[in-house]
């Protein structure tokens, strides 16, 4: 049996959840095993529920889990929340006997098979720290006592985080963690079989969290102007990025909102660099008309959206994928865009590279759909071959001063069989254009001549009429042992953060022998009609699971296909667990196959 | 380390830098000055026309760029100035300038001006300033006076206009003037003293309307305009002058004895944001071929 273990703390927001987490996460990764973080809190700066997960494994992890083995209860509030998700086995690390705001009802709690340990964190760490705001590294010790998590991490964790704070603060944290080990140590008799394995041979990983990975991707990709304006959870891509474009020669420009951020984007790559930014859905909406001049004018564009629950300033903190609408068809009249959405961290990274190669490719505007609970996301992925990467990079066709070229020939937006002309920037191009986001002739002119005004649109969509024939990278098949011909039981589409949750609940499917079909786009617009319309065709129904209320890519599939999915939509702020997925699948199947 | 613009050699003619497109102007229009004092500012500068940019909104002025045989950008409405940050970031050696009309730099994109004035971008951002709006067929805009009457407003303007020249002074521009398009010399003395400005840079040109606005034309303009540096010996180094002289800018929409008042009323040194995100790259040993293992390191486990 694999190993797979869950560990959540949780508690109140600003008690330090977050942080333990965090530092067991980087335990697990010291260890070699695989790890995948899952974090959610309130928008608020303090106060309201908040909790931090970490699953790991020797194996390829997929999604944060159906639930926990271990729930470390900083307080009731955690306690009440969780009660729920208490199965037979798992262990309830809480805040007692004395000290803490409440008590586990024992008897129920005995009669279900759940292991109880009293760990008095806000006592001790008020007692005998002498400092409340140690309670969750008391909760650590106590960790590393009962679970054989390697102290030494959290020690070199405290170091990290807390040096630059004195070696008071460092001393106080030490001294926190001790409190906790020897409580356990004198007052905890285990009775639990968890346990972390032994230290595995270092593979060569890095970790990122979601937001991380974007800015590193970025970076990678050659990105020189990133513009934003803050907003969570987008934030923190900037924050990731800010020192370290400088180091590659670009900058992070804070701009007054979120319109100059597009405007900015647009004047950086008109003039012939990279540039993005990050926003979530309210800048997306505040985005619309620039990212229309984007398309009009034809110029490349990488616009992050980190999604977020909305409308309006909704659920800042809490995963949807809701904004799919708003990337693929916001904005006024009929433009051209590509959205592409990753389903996992290390696809955070290589599908930002992978933005920037589409926009200065099909040169038009690509929204990068991503999701609050991915932006926290942290993940170990195979440390990238950045050489390898850029020799591979796509960049925009211009022409320059130093090519044999008629400049009376030269037309920026000169009609071509694939629609795509070539391109002009100050200071390198023999020849100026003015942009401009009126319909133009193909010198640029502007012009509403009906037959030019046709001869144009047709162009701009003509470069995106083969995007998913040339880009079948975009399009993850999960078949499983399915043979060619062979029918499935079912047929699933799923995409973004959803599709790596589907893909552990479809693995397990197959355990028990059912036959699924599967597919997860990361394009998404243009709908990549061809292979949707053939996984469907394996079987008799298709299931597109998302995390939003009306069900956007299934309704684009409807728009696009003769395929009819059936929608399995949740809209709670969460994302999905493998086991609803499962579930909904062997409810559509009807029987399970070995019953 | 600072930068440099980009110039030619050898001077070009103003015509090198008009586009063989006419402008859709009507006839009369201030802003064909404009057009003429800009490329002949851009002759005597040896910009090259391939190196520099003209970023425009939406409205008659903005149309400008695409009338210029140089680089430009005809954006949305308002979101000139933020697209000119963006080219001013990836290329600091191209030259750029803003040119817009009243309602969208003051209106619609009245949040980019501080911004970008404050943080001292090296951008001369000029202002056709006809009082109203023309394109859309006669509305009264930010900067109409009192009593104006547009189609939305077909009893007279009840709003006080935005004093704009003591608006750029209170954004922190360090460099603001006042000209005419009815007086091409004075136009291109001011036009150029600002480009050749290191920062930020604020030209209102007071630019006529002759087809909607019936009070704010040449023949209002005639003699009452007055020279502050030459016939008031205005030194725009002075800041509580510039301030004081920018306070009575409008005096003459209400007093009938009050002059227009043109000329440089502020110029004072200081970096630009574009030198101090050079320092700040310096600082961080920026290269387009950067060491990728020492930046990868700090991801390891």
């Amino acid at each position: 049996m694999a190993f797979d273990l869950t560990i959540k703390f949780a508690g109140e927001g600003g008690e330090g959840v977050i942080s333990a987490g965090d530092f067991t996460m980087r335990a697990s990764t010291y260890l070699g095993l695989e790890v995948v973080t899952f974090k959610s809190f309130p928008a608020e700066i303090k106060g309201g529920y908040a909790l931090s997960q970490v699953r790991m494994s020797d194996q390829k992890i997929l999604s944060q889990g159906d639930g926990f083995q271990i729930l470390f209860a900083f307080n009731g509030e955690a306690y009440e929340v969780n009660k729920p998700l208490l199965k037979p086995g798992t262990v309830l690390v809480w805040d007692g006997p004395e000290g803490g705001d409440f008590e586990p009802e024992f008897d129920w709690l005995e009669k279900i098979g759940v292991i109880t340990y009293a760990v008095p964190m806000s006592k001790l760490a008020k007692e005998e720290v002498g400092a409340y705001i140690t309670k969750n590294m008391v909760a650590l010790g106590a960790a590393s006592e009962l679970f054989n998590i390697p102290i030494d991490v959290y020690k070199q964790q405290i170091l990290s985080k807390f040096s630059k704070k004195g070696q008071d603060v460092v001393d106080l944290n030490f001294k926190a963690l001790d409190a906790g080990i020897n409580w356990a140590k004198n007052n905890i008799k285990k009775v639990d079989p968890y346990k972390l394995p032994e230290r595995q041979p270092q593979k060569d990983i890095i970790i990122l969290e979601g937001n991380e990975a974007i800015a590193l991707g970025a970076a990678v990709a050659g990105c020189k102007v990133f513009a934003a304006y803050p907003i969570t959870p987008a934030t923190s891509i900037g924050n990731y990025l800010s020192e370290m474009i400088l180091r590659v020669n670009g900058y992070v420009y804070q701009a007054e909102d979120e319109i100059s951020s597009m405007a900015i984007v647009i004047g950086a790559s008109f003039s012939g660099v990279k540039a993005m930014t990050a926003t979530s859905g309210p800048g997306i909406s505040l985005m619309q008309e620039l990212i229309g001049l984007a398309s009009m004018a034809e110029i490349p564009a990488v616009i992050v959206d980190v999604q977020r629950g909305g409308p309006s300033t909704g659920m800042p903190t809490k995963h949807d994928q809701a904004d799919l609408y708003a990337a693929a068809i916001g904005g006024h009249g009929d433009g051209q865009r590509i959205v592409i959405a990753p389903t996992n961290v290390e696809e955070n990274f290589y599908l930002t590279i992978e933005a920037f190669n589409l926009a200065e490719r099909y040169q038009c505007p690509v929204l990068f759909l991503t999701d609050a609970s991915l932006s926290l996301r942290a993940e170990a992925i195979s440390t990238p071959n950045i050489e390898e990467i850029q020799s591979k990079l796509i960049n925009r066709p211009l022409i320059t001063k130093d090519m044999n070229v008629n400049i009376d020939e030269i037309l920026r937006y000169k009609v071509t069989e694939t629609g795509l002309s070539p391109m002009l920037a100050p200071g390198v191009s023999p020849k100026p254009y003015a942009a401009t986001g009126l319909e133009h002739g193909e010198d640029s002119s502007p012009r509403t001549r009906p037959d030019i005004r046709k001869m144009m649109m047709e162009k701009r969509f003509r470069k995106l009429e083969n995007i998913e024939e040339e880009n079948q990278h975009l399009l993850e098949w999960d078949l499983g042992d399915l043979q060619e011909g062979e029918k499935a039981d079912i047929s699933v589409i799923a995409w973004g953060l959803t599709a790596s949750i589907t893909k552990e609940a479809i693995q397990r499917l197959r355990k028990k022998g059912y036959k699924i079909a599967a597919l997860y786009p990361k394009l998404l617009y243009p709908v990549p009609a061809k292979a949707i319309e053939k996984v469907a065709s394996m079987s008799d129904i298709t299931l597109v699971p998302e995390a939003n209320y009306t069900g956007q890519f299934a309704r684009f599939i409807r728009m696009y296909t003769d395929v009819k999915p059936i929608q399995y939509n949740i809209y709670r702020g969460e994302p999905f667990i493998p086991a609803e997925i499962e579930a909904k699948i062997e409810e559509l199947i009807g029987k399970p196959v070995n019953a | 380390m600072s930068y440099q613009f980009i110039k030619l050699e050898e001077k070009l003619q103003p015509k090198d830098y008009r586009s063989n497109i006419e402008p859709t102007w009507c006839p009369g229009c201030g802003d064909f000055g404009v057009v003429s004092g800009l490329a002949k500012v851009f002759s005597e500068e040896k910009f090259d026309p391939i190196a520099l940019t003209i970023v425009s909104g939406i409205g008659c002025s903005s149309r400008l760029p695409l009338w210029m045989n140089v680089f430009g950008i005809h954006t949305c409405h308002g979101r000139a100035i933020p697209a000119a940050v963006g080219a001013r970031l990836a290329k600091p050696e191209v030259p750029v300038l803003v040119t817009a009309g009243d309602g969208d730099l003051f209106s619609i994109g009245m949040e980019h001006f501080p911004h970008a004035a404050r943080k001292n971008f090296d951008i001369t951002v000029v202002c056709m300033d006809n009082r109203m709006y023309a394109l859309t067929k006669n509305q009264q805009s930010p900067t109409s006076r009192t009593g104006y009457k547009g189609s939305l407003t077909p009893y007279g303007n009840i709003e006080e206009p935005i004093n704009i020249i003591a608006f750029a002074i209170a954004c922190g521009a360090t460099f603001v003037a006042q000209t005419y398009s009815g007086n091409p010399k004075h136009e291109a003395e001011i036009l150029q003293a600002a480009v050749e400005h290191k920062g930020f840079s604020f030209v209102n040109i007071l630019s006529p309307c002759p087809t909607y606005n019936k009070i704010d034309t040449f023949q209002y303009y005639k003699g009452k305009t007055i020279d502050i540096n030459k016939e008031l010996g205005h030194d725009p180094s002075d800041y509580n002058k510039a301030v004081e002289l920018a306070k009575h800018a409008l005096d003459h929409d209400k007093d009938p004895n009050a002059k227009v008042p043109l000329g440089i009323f502020l110029k004072v040194e200081k970096p630009t944001f574009e030198d101090k995100v050079i320092a700040l790259k310096e600082k961080y040993g920026a290269s387009d071929n950067p060491d990728w293992n020492k930046i990868i390191e700090r991801y390891k486990p």
